[in-house]
């Protein structure tokens, strides 16, 4: 070692159990927490009949990169497959897996097709904002349905599953990717003035747009002022003079916004016609989902296509969440009441106060102190002389 | 409008703060009497705006707490933008202030060589993304060594042979016997907002952004 000499503490063994950056063990009671919302959360999607399916960790690496999987290409952990030779990958997303689900095994399935899932994924690089490597996504898909109250079912579920695991004050915001894509298309930019163009849509910024014709320059800008609240920014949009085809698009979002605030209206819903990032892949209306007082963005969904090999793309909408978020936007979790319960207590008494909802633990060896063992091992009750006492 | 929840204006310390003041004054912010102290060691200063505070970070840190959403307005540098290359900023403002560039720079005496030549470079510079980037683009691996300050000095010592660094008069350069290549970027500072406040917060964050808005126009 050079340098001054530097005191280590702890052993040798705890430094070589240090895991790969973006890994973490979680302990009790966090583990816990995050199952009990991952099945709140699955417990909603059924309800609306969404059925749990799970498909595996790995696949081969062509079939995770079809379609909108190819903008995870660099995300994904690849391993040879050592019978066949082949390259696998393990997955970074799961709605890639539900489209070749729906494309294939489950093409003949009526439609809508509802299906849930909740898995771990894992990605080769975390980034300084987003440092985990291994996450679990949970989300839901309808496929087979281009109407508009497909997307209205979508938004209602992630808000009444959102809601049930204990997020308040939700936000929806709307987003529109082909609508920017149309205008980008109908003002002919090309080269620098294309990319300039949306890298100025995507910072928001008001000047980016200076070196373009002054009516493509009037629209964008006056997109990017529009982000806002949805009533107001659809007022801004629906003022503008825009090419013809975008209009069906800003129409589709009107007569959403008007749905979701009879439906729901305790949400705000807010609609950003300029924001394409992230949503590349999305054939319509996207949207994500926010919380007031939390720094980042819960989860997000929207329209999509799920191509099949013979016959024409399939309209589908989904959402997911990803878990490590999520959890940091609930309150941290308290533990739970636990019973100490000495040697020799009859094993019918147990059940029974397990079945009463009590978690027990039982003390092994005859002690001198039962309230001092129980304290020990961090109960906050004892069942001491045929009744339930709390220490403190 | 609702102004209940805390809001915090991440201003940037050093050459910058002198400048983007006058604007925040305009903008109707008046930070409390310590924050003019230098003696202060208060990082945190209330306004007469009541939720809204100030803190005073380093320039690259700025960034860092906007993108967090620790701070949800900030000033930040478009170099420092480019770096970080964070997905959850917006960037709606250019301040017009703190003009000055990235550019590259060599030995006044070195041989003029096409880098293109070249299969790898070193390169002494606080900006190693963009550096690399620069370089990606030209075909040349830049092995880039991170340095906070005084970057002038590491081509005369042989550390490396070029440097990728601020320039506003160009006077540093000059002195250390360097001479300016190439402008990677033009510089000036930025008003960015954290993108779940923005969405989350539309009314209040817009509300800001134009009252920055009329500052730079009256200036």
């Amino acid at each position: 070692m050079t340098g001054p000499f530097k005191k280590m503490t702890g052993n040798a063994y705890a430094r070589q159990a240090l895991l790969p950056g973006g890994f973490r063990d979680v302990l009790a009671p966090a583990a816990d927490y995050e199952y009990s919302a991952v099945r709140q959360l699955l417990k909603v999607f059924g309800h609306y009949g969404y059925d749990r399916v799970s498909p595996p960790l790995v696949e081969y690496e062509d079939s995770l990169l079809t379609g909108p999987g190819s903008t995870h290409a660099n995300q994904m952990f690849r391993l040879m497959d050592t019978d066949t030779q082949k390259v696998m990958a393990v997955r970074a997303d799961m709605t890639v897996q539900m489209s070749r689900l729906a494309a294939t095994r489950l093409q003949n399935a009526p439609r809508p097709l509802r299906l849930a899932y909740a898995g771990n994924v894992l990605r080769v690089k975390g980034s300084q904002l987003r440092p985990a490597r291994q996450f679990m996504q949970v989300g839901f898909e309808l496929i087979g349905s281009d109407a508009l109250e497909a997307e209205l079912e979508v938004i209602k579920i992630a808000v009444e599953a959102l809601e049930s695991v204990g997020i308040r004050d939700l936000s929806i915001d709307l987003t529109v990717a082909p609508f920017i894509r149309e205008l980008l298309t109908a003002f002919d930019l090309e080269g620098d003035d294309l990319a300039q163009t949306v890298s100025a849509l995507s910072a928001k910024d008001a000047h980016g747009f200076d070196a373009l014709p002054d009516k493509a320059a009037t629209i964008f800008s006056a997109l990017i002022s529009a982000a806002g609240s949805a009533r107001e920014a659809l007022s801004v949009i629906e003022g503008l003079t825009l090419p013809k085809k975008t209009g069906t698009l800003i129409k589709r979002v009107r007569s959403l916004v008007d749905a979701i605030e009879e439906s729901m209206p305790s949400v705000a819903v807010t609609f950003d016609p300029s924001e394409t990032h992230g949503f590349e892949y999305k054939t319509g209306i996207g949207f994500a989902i926010f919380a007031r007082g939390s720094n980042t963005e819960l989860g997000r969904g929207g329209r999509y296509h799920v191509d099949h090999p013979d016959i024409d793309a399939e309209e589908a909408t989904g959402f997911s969440v990803y878990m490590d978020t999520l959890m940091s936007a609930l309150p941290a979790p308290k533990s739970g009441k636990k019973l100490f319960i000495p040697v020799a207590t009859p094993a019918e008494m147990v059940k029974r106060l397990h079945s009463d909802g009590w978690r027990t633990i039982q003390g092994l060896t005859e002690t001198a102190d039962a309230s001092k063992e129980a304290r020990r091992l961090l109960c906050s009750h004892i069942y001491l002389n045929g009744s339930i006492q709390p220490l403190d | 409008m609702q102004m209940s929840e805390k809001l915090v204006l991440a201003l940037p310390k050093g050459r910058i703060l002198g400048e983007v003041m006058p604007l925040v004054n305009k903008a109707g912010i008046i930070p409390e009497a310590a924050f003019d102290d230098p003696k202060s060691r208060q990082l945190e200063f209330k306004t007469n705006i009541d939720n809204l505070t100030i803190i005073r970070v380093r320039a690259f840190d700025a960034a860092t707490f906007v993108a967090f959403g620790a701070a949800q307005i900030g000033v930040v540098g478009n170099d420092v933008l480019q770096e970080f290359g964070y997905d959850d900023l917006y960037a709606p403002l250019d301040l017009n202030i703190g003009h000055c560039r990235l550019s590259l720079a060599m030995p006044v005496d070195a041989d003029e060589v096409d880098p293109k030549e070249w299969s790898h470079i070193r390169v002494a510079t606080k900006y190693p993304n963009l550096t690399r980037c620069y370089y990606a683009s030209r075909g040349v691996q830049a092995e880039c060594i991170k340095l906070n300050g005084a970057m002038e000095l590491a081509p005369s010592l042989g550390l490396c042979n070029r440097i990728v660094d601020l320039v506003s008069t160009g006077s540093t350069l000059k002195a250390n016997n360097l001479k300016e290549v190439e402008v990677l970027t033009d510089i000036t500072s930025r008003l960015v907002i954290s993108r779940p406040a923005f969405k989350t917060r539309p009314k209040e964050i817009n509300y800001w952004i134009d009252r920055f808005k009329e500052a730079l126009k009256d200036a």
